[in-house]
């Protein structure tokens, strides 16, 4: 009755698979094909020929070279591989691990909570309807000099975001602890959701087990919790670290776009993908090319290892 | 599946634990081995170990005691810990709501405010006023709906055609779909700005939007949710309709589509919640700023106190709030759906 | 360990918004469970046996009536603290943990109580000196040794020294005497297990209920037969006060069944630890219980040896659910003291005296004796060889169910109608009033 092979499929996939292989497939490939021309002119399509300098460039290893006035110029560009790239990684490494631990303990409290549990459940997820840059500039706010987080803790006028007009730039570990902060509280409710989830699927009867062998609620938690919940917290671990390695509009929010604020414009808070963006708007479209292929090899490379990692610790 | 760990057959030592053995490791045979002929393993009597809880031989009163103290210090602590991290949350959008009614005098004094002194609805007028931010609602408005509608069919038909009908290099082509939702956005960008430039989207205002609109179309995501939930419609539905005589257009929107709509609303809201917190992209492709979305408008117009440079950041948080309120209604009324359909995501992993 | 329960009840509040009223799910059950006894608990579905479980384990909390483990009442104390071992019905077994790390969970949260002893210095320096010099000797031997002819010896002659160092080391700290308190009670202290004591445990139960080879295997890897037996060997490790089994045999093929009721049977008798087993199978708890408790409906029916329970029906429901074939029943009468169904006399009355009434009459299967001069007469359907036993299927009018009778296989009986006599004490009758007694 149901037809072995349906070419009428076809039609009803025609729409998806046109506009994949445009807007998907194509420049999957025309990317990474772009990333090794040399000079590459989008408006022409044209280009000086294949090349590695770009991401040579990128990498900070081979100079833009300049002649004027009969002298020759090496410019090497270090932004990325001393700017964006620590500053991705150490985003990464720092927000996800604590987002995550934090994450896992407000679900654990949540799933053992009788009263409000709906109620909690709902505020917490609020932050993920919101957007990110529109949040990002309340946190602004609140970071300002004069904002609210320095008078919470009566630190004065200490400089987080702000560029300061007497001259006394706010240093890259106040920018970033404000970035990392406003980045951790917005990634908690996609987490607190997959968590709460994970934990209400855990059969209660093995708590009824743990608990007739004595074991207390810390023991129960990091013995019993934690294994049975790993592959949510693998899912999470992998989905995080890969969003904060892409993370930009944070940064957009927090900092502001056209590279007012002193941090961005001197790219002391650079990320990747800022530097892939503005490779655009500055139309050296190979380099952001190299890039964004430097960025897909190293989330690659980033999930594989997490895969192999789990091999041990995931039970399902 | 069975692995020799069993402990009872003597293993033959494979060449690498031969290799450690010479450097003191051992395997856990051995190590098993090593443990029983220790002697004073042999003399541990176990019929002679009083075995107790770690909190010894008290009278079951007292134990009572200490487990009721323990259980509510507990209830106590776990609420606490929530309840500030709750605030933590909310403060956040608490301080939004009172910047954007204060005056700026206020928000730039040394003190701050946990009300406002002066409520400043003039801040939300100014905003619409001075700032286009009119245009820039209708123009979300436009692009979000358009395309929420275009995903909602490629996304009804493809996830049909993977659900019920069958063809060759289906499986193929679902996972090789699965593979792309790896693949940062990035790497599309770049050729994406380059395709739209070339088709000459970028010179007008209705080009911008199809630029914004159509790339968008699809979302392999949602093809995924829906062709799960399309799978949970029994089968025999599809059949008794074959034989009924209906074509499969009948069956997909008479009977599939009407049984899915929670998840069809779910795909609805959040696509639109995604237009509306569009940045990059309209940035990229809306050349005039009249053009641009509402994110866009809220970052890049400056929004700065009559006659100076300096951030009024009060009309800042209105717009903030303009941009902000419109989710959060959605988020109230559609919670439901919203929250289950990303929760979904992590059900399989 | 004794266990007694008093007046226990438990009652499950409905909900009076969507008109669901309350459950009483035990209703008042007073047992006593003597020291090293087997107590089965039986009855059907929704009785009550698995909640009065749940309430001695510390997993429910009773609403009235108290639980009692020796001369401390626990009917409030929470699990962790009860020392008590559960086998679950689905068993529960870690999933993630290998066999070993399931038996071996228990022991890692209990503590090990000893006598906390004052150091005998001189008692130890002795000591240390003796093994120091047997050391002494081995390592002089182990000097004059070939290094390559006789690595066998050296190696040997470490592992020697290694472990009269462990022992030496052992031997010092026992070297000493017990202190005491004020009142002179000997002062003990706890202290975690070590790795080796763990071990030793786990491997010796392990024996006990033979999982020796799946210690390393995963739950999932195991049949149904050997979760079960590693779900016993968890409750068993940290030998408890109190056994408690909820439904041991009832994921278990027919065959398996059998042989596990020995098991736990065996086990049981070994470990001489109270236990108290909750099942719907009335031929598992006959089998191995030193005493029953049949439940209806949160009540106790009747509590007594399974012999007397089957021989002694208090009422009824406990008379029909005991037995395999199920008791025949029929409408019967008494009149001077004699059981009538239908027109036969089944029964004299001698033991009392027993006033005029309609009844209910119980005939077990095994009690006619086919007899062509016999006063019941009923009409044979069928005839069912069993090998051991003949049974006969019976159509009779007055009979309120299937009527089954069990006669030897030697029986001259046929199709058609057949005359018995019925033995007296396997015929019983039951008042028609709600409780269903026995009257004799």
């Amino acid at each position: 009755m149901v037809k072995k092979n349906n070419w009428k499929a076809w039609l009803y996939l025609a729409p998806v698979i046109i506009l994949m292989a445009v807007f998907t497939f194509y420049p999957l490939i025309n990317t990474i094909g772009i990333s090794f021309l040399k000079n590459y002119n989008y408006l022409t399509a044209t280009s000086d020929g294949f090349t590695f300098d770009n991401y040579g460039y990128v990498l900070g290893i081979v100079p833009k070279v300049y002649t004027s006035g009969g002298q020759t110029f090496y410019l090497y560009f270090t932004d990325v591989i001393q700017k964006a790239l620590p500053n991705t990684l150490f985003i990464t490494f720092v927000t996800v691990p604590i987002s995550v631990l934090i994450s896992l303990l407000i679900s654990v409290g949540l799933n053992s909570i009788k009263w409000f549990k709906k109620f909690l459940q709902t505020i917490f997820f609020v932050p993920y309807v919101t957007n990110a840059i529109a949040v990002g500039m309340v946190f602004g706010v609140i970071f300002a000099d004069k904002g609210l987080w320095n008078y919470i803790f009566q630190l004065g006028q200490q400089h987080w975001i702000d560029a300061s007009k007497d001259g006394l730039p706010s240093d890259w570990g106040h920018a970033m602890f404000a970035l990392c902060f406003y980045i951790i509280w917005h990634s908690l409710p996609f987490k607190i959701l997959i968590f709460l989830s994970g934990l209400q699927n855990i059969d209660k009867q093995y708590y009824d087990a743990a608990k007739i062998d004595s074991a207390g609620r810390v023991k129960t938690f990091w013995k019993i919790t934690v294994p049975l919940l790993s592959p949510q917290i693998l899912y999470v671990m992998i989905t995080s670290f890969i969003a904060a390695f892409k993370e930009y509009n944070s940064v957009i929010g927090l900092f502001g776009a056209d590279n007012a604020g002193w941090y961005t414009g001197s790219h002391d808070l650079y990320t990747i993908v800022y530097y892939v963006y503005d490779c655009i708007s500055d139309g050296n479209v190979q380099l952001g090319a190299a890039a964004a292929v430097m960025l897909f090899i190293i989330i690659m490379l980033f999930t594989a290892i997490q895969f192999w990692v789990s091999k041990k610790r995931v039970h399902y | 599946m069975e692995k020799s760990n069993d402990s009872t057959q003597p293993q033959e030592l494979s060449f690498t634990w031969k290799a450690l053995n010479k450097v003191g490791i051992k395997n856990k045979q051995q190590r098993q081995a090593d443990r029983e002929s220790d002697p004073v393993y042999q003399r541990i009597d176990t019929h002679a170990m009083t075995l107790v809880i770690s909190q010894g031989r008290l009278s079951a009163k007292r134990l009572e005691k200490s487990q009721k103290v323990g259980k509510i210090l507990a209830i106590i602590f776990t609420y606490v810990f929530l309840g500030v991290m709750s605030l933590i949350v909310l403060l956040p959008f608490y301080w939004m709501l009172i910047t954007s009614l204060k005056s700026n005098t206020e928000i730039r004094s040394d003190v701050q405010t946990f009300w406002p002194r002066v409520v400043m609805w003039s801040n939300y007028v100014t905003v619409f006023k001075h700032f286009d931010f009119g245009t820039y609602l209708t123009n979300t408005l436009i692009v979000g709906v358009l395309s929420t509608i275009g995903t909602l069919i490629t996304t009804i038909f493809a996830a049909f055609a993977f659900a019920r009908l069958e063809f060759k290099g289906k499986n193929v082509l679902f996972a090789i779909l699965l593979a792309t939702m790896m693949i940062p956005g990035e790497m599309m960008v770049i050729t994406n700005y380059i395709t739209v430039a070339n088709f000459g989207w970028l010179t007008s205002k209705t080009g911008a939007f199809t630029a914004m609109i159509v790339p968008f179309w699809i979302s392999v995501f949602y093809i995924y949710l829906l062709r799960q939930n399309f799978l949970q419609i029994p089968n025999e539905l599809y059949l008794a309709a074959k034989v009924d005589g209906k074509s499969d257009w009948e069956y997909l929107w008479k009977v599939m589509v009407p049984l899915s709509a929670p998840t069809l609303i779910s795909i609805f809201i959040l696509k639109l919640m995604g237009a509306w917190n569009s940045y990059v992209w309209p940035n990229l492709v809306a050349d005039q700023q009249e053009w641009r979305l509402i994110t866009n408008g809220l970052r890049q117009t400056a929004f700065v106190v009559e006659g100076t440079s300096d951030p009024d950041y009060g009309l800042q948080m209105a717009a903030t709030v303009v941009v902000t309120v419109p989710l959060l209604l959605l988020f109230i009324f559609f919670r439901k759906y919203i929250m289950r359909g990303v929760g979904r995501a992590g059900i399989k992993g | 360990m004794e266990i007694r329960l008093k007046n226990l009840t438990k009652v499950f509040p409905g909900d009076k918004k969507k008109g669901i009223p309350d459950t009483i799910a035990v209703n008042n059950l007073d047992v006593v469970v003597p020291d090293g006894k087997l107590l089965g608990l039986l009855g059907p579905s929704g009785c009550g046996k698995s909640t009065t479980l749940y309430m001695i384990a510390g997993l429910l909390e009773p609403t009235s009536g108290e639980i009692w483990f020796g001369d401390e009442e626990v009917t409030r104390l929470s699990p962790e603290r009860r020392g008590i071992g559960l086998v679950f019905q689905n068993y529960a077994l870690y999933p993630h943990m290998t066999v070993y790390d399931n038996v071996a969970f228990p022991l890692t949260n209990l503590r090990i109580e000893e006598p906390v002893l004052e150091p005998d210095k001189v008692k130890q320096g002795q000591i240390m000196a003796d093994f120091d010099a047997k050391i002494a000797a081995i390592e002089k031997e182990n000097s004059t040794l070939d290094k390559k002819k006789d690595e066998g010896k050296i190696n040997a002659n470490k592992t020697e020294i290694k472990h009269l160092k462990s022992l030496c080391r052992y031997e010092m700290a026992q070297a000493g005497t017990p202190k005491v308190d004020n009142d002179g009670r000997p002062l003990m202290a706890k202290r975690r297990l070590s790795k080796d004591e763990i071990d030793k445990i786990v491997r010796e139960t392990a024996q006990v209920v033979q999982i020796e080879q799946y210690l390393e295997r995963k739950p999932n890897q195991l049949s149904g037969g050997q979760q079960q037996r590693v779900a016993i060997a968890r409750a068993l490790v940290k030998k408890p006060k109190v056994l408690l089994l909820d439904e041991p045999l009832s994921n278990l093929d027919a065959r398996l069944r059998l042989q596990t009721r020995e098991e736990i049977r065996r086990i049981q008798k070994e470990t001489g630890i109270t236990t108290v087993f909750v099942t719907h199978d009335q031929e598992e708890a006959m089998s191995i219980s030193d005493e029953i408790v049949v439940m209806k409906l949160g009540i106790e029916q009747q509590r007594d040896v399974p012999q007397a329970v089957y021989n002694n029906p208090v009422n009824r429901f406990v008379a029909n659910f005991l037995g395999t074939p199920p008791i025949s029943m029929f409408k019967g009468r008494i009149k001077d003291n004699k059981i009538y169904i239908g027109q036969d006399m089944v029964r004299e009355i001698t033991e009392k005296k027993v006033a005029d009434q309609d009844c209910t009459v119980g005939i077990r299967p095994e009690g006619i004796i086919v007899d062509p001069q016999g006063s019941f007469s009923f009409q044979v359907e069928r005839i069912l060889t069993m090998g051991r036993d003949i049974m006969l299927i019976v159509k009779h009018p007055d009979s309120l169910n299937d009527i089954k009778f069990l006669v030897d296989a030697f029986t001259k009986v046929g199709v058609g109608e057949v005359r018995a006599n019925v033995k007296p004490h396997k015929c019983f009758a039951f008042s028609l009033d709600g409780s269903e007694e026995r009257i004799v």
